[in-house]
């Protein structure tokens, strides 16, 4: 069985291994470095960036640890950005390893359908290829969404990518955007001492996530002197010798160093073939598929963020698993119904499941518990007692639909969450668990006790 | 001591009257109460508040609260100081730790509040 894969980000690759894991004879095609997005341009890079901006944070606040440190506390850019590239370059190799253990061939170029059972790769010095296949899986992935008619320069008006290869620590910083990208390069840069504004259409930040959650993380944002206005769109956006100027649709007009654009992501659907091979496309461009991560056309998979879902790493990496059992013979679909994500903001984000307003909208009957990180000892210990964990639980069942968790290492704290709603456990499941002390799990242990107004480290209500 | 040229809040804040301005903050019971404070998010200037209503939130190393206005109006004034240092609140509750300054429309409203006397008898009552 010849499988070719077009794309190496964190479905491709996931999908090529788990393939010749099954004894599939394995191609992929990557136009630029093994990892995709996720490792050479997203989750890893800025997760480097966050750990040196954490420990200068940590740093900066020594004393209230009874640490001294003689000499200034200050970043040093270029290696920050050092440790982050070799921090990338390591995960690329590893990748690379991997391939070879399993027999997977990797060809450097570009790749596009020619039909439902041949990709014709062109390579960097414009030579091309073709490879016959039994089947096909498209897995090439999305790029930071650009506004039409913004003068983007890759210097001073730029997106994620370029957030992510500055040379300087820019003097102000406007960010247009305040999701789950724009919030975490807005920690980063406030924290290396940038001056931070964020403009977003939405009523609030990271819309996405429980309200109360973005009210959280908007009060630890004025505490940081992050600027933030929203429910404001942004109308034009100009290149002046005083720096870029921003104009808002209130009326306002903003000026900073340098703009960063993150509203979102494009879709990388265009150039590929498609429609030499017949694969049919949504109204944004998206490859449509089922929920085996089957295109219309038979033998043909897609994966990952051109399908147009849910864009995150860890959604695009189960789907390339299941892909690649289908293209193996196997027969398997995707389950959507716990999704556990995270938000490397400061304070940390993390959810899964239903948020209140989506339970309300559901028409569900519910509770919720709620339990402040500052009433454990142990955040106390480490120095950081900002945030909650929040769970909301079926009022008849008791069973539960959502967790939220704004506080430090919720995104490691969501699993205990995620495995709950897999399992379909209640709220007194986990309360009634023992909860090692002291630690910050201890929360969600709390929170749920306290669904039923039973947490014991909470005054009477 | 609480002092006596304010009137006091059964949520425990004070309010000390000059004209048209009210000055607000909260009490030396709050403080106590609530322990090291770590954060006050501000009111805006220009907002108007409402008596009984929260004018902003304070925040310790043991809770999360709301400041509770004594009495209805429109800001004029915040105590900036508090945003750097707001511990401030801790040390010097009616003084240096002031919250925000008030104008204010209805003078009756202060008649519902407590002297300093009254305020005593109160939190020793809810400190039993």
């Amino acid at each position: 069985m010849r499988l070719t894969i077009i794309g190496a980000g964190p479905g491709g690759y996931v999908a090529a291994i788990k393939a010749a894991q099954s004894g599939a004879s394995v191609t992929v095609i990557e136009d630029t470095d093994v990892g995709g997005t996720c490792l050479n341009r997203g989750c890893i890079p800025t997760k480097a960036l966050v750990a040196s901006s954490e420990m200068l944070a940590k740093a900066r606040e020594s004393d209230k640890f009874g640490i001294e440190i003689s000499g200034g506390i200050k970043p040093n850019f270029s290696k920050i950005i050092e440790r982050k590239n070799r921090i990338v370059s390591t995960q690329v190799k590893g990748i690379r390893g991997l391939f070879k253990s399993w027999g997977v061939v990797l060809k450097e170029g570009r790749g596009s359908l020619v039909s439902a059972n041949e990709v014709e790769i062109t390579l960097k010095d414009g030579s091309t290829g073709k490879f016959d296949s039994d089947r096909i899986i498209i897995a090439t992935g999305s790029r930071p969404a650009r506004i039409p008619g913004f003068p983007f320069d890759g210097e001073n008006i730029i997106t994620s990518d370029e957030a992510l290869e500055l040379t300087e620590i820019p003097q102000s910083l406007l960010i247009i955007g305040a999701g789950v990208i724009g919030c975490e390069f807005a920690c980063i840069y406030r924290e290396l001492g940038s001056e931070v504004t964020m403009v977003e259409m939405l009523p609030r930040a990271v819309a996405t996530e429980d309200q109360e959650v973005s009210s959280l993380l908007e009060k630890e944002f004025r505490k940081k002197k992050i600027r933030l206005h929203t429910g404001v769109k942004v109308e034009k956006v100009e290149k002046k010798d005083d720096g870029v100027h921003v104009f808002l649709s209130d009326g306002k007009e903003l000026i900073a160093e340098k703009v960063l654009v993150s509203i979102g992501r494009s879709l990388n659907s265009d150039n590929i073939g498609l429609e030499k091979a017949g694969v049919s496309r949504g109204a944004r461009g998206e490859i449509t598929v089922n929920e085996k991560m089957e295109t219309n056309i038979p033998g043909i998979y897609a994966i990952g963020d051109v399908t147009g879902g849910m864009m995150l790493a860890h959604i695009a990496s189960k789907q390339g698993i299941i892909a690649a059992q289908n293209a193996v013979g196997m027969n398997d679909v995707m389950d959507y119904s716990v999704v556990p994500a995270a938000i490397f903001t400061s304070p940390e984000i993390a959810s899964v499941g239903l948020r209140e307003h989506q339970a309300e909208e559901k028409g569900l009957k519910f509770r919720t518990g709620r339990f402040p990180f500052r009433a454990l000892g142990k955040a106390h210990a480490i120095g950081e007692i900002a945030g909650f964990i929040k769970i909301i639980s079926e009022e008849s069942s008791d069973k539960i639909l959502g967790v939220h968790i704004i506080g430090p290492h919720a995104s490691d704290l969501i699993h205990e969450a995620a495995v709950a709603l897999k399992a379909g456990l209640t709220a007194r499941d986990i309360a009634g668990t023992i909860h090692a002390h002291p630690t910050l799990s201890e929360g969600v242990m709390e929170s749920a006790e306290d669904v039923h107004g039973e947490a014991i480290h909470a005054a009477k209500k | 001591m609480n002092p006596d040229d304010v009137k006091y809040h059964k949520e425990h804040t004070w309010v000390k009257v000059a004209g048209e301005k009210a000055t607000i903050g909260i009490t030396d019971y709050a403080q106590d109460a609530l322990g090291d404070i770590v954060y006050i998010d501000l009111p805006e200037i220009d907002a108007s508040v409402e008596a009984d209503s929260e004018i902003a939130e304070i925040e310790s190393t043991k809770a999360t609260s709301s400041i509770i206005s004594p009495v209805s109006g429109k800001i004029v004034e915040v105590n900036e100081d508090l945003s750097e240092s707001p511990e401030v609140i801790n040390e010097d509750p009616y003084g240096k730790g002031w919250v925000a300054v008030l104008e204010i429309n209805n003078t009756s409203e202060l008649d519902e509040l407590m002297d300093s006397s009254a305020y005593e008898k109160f939190t020793e009552e809810e400190s039993k």
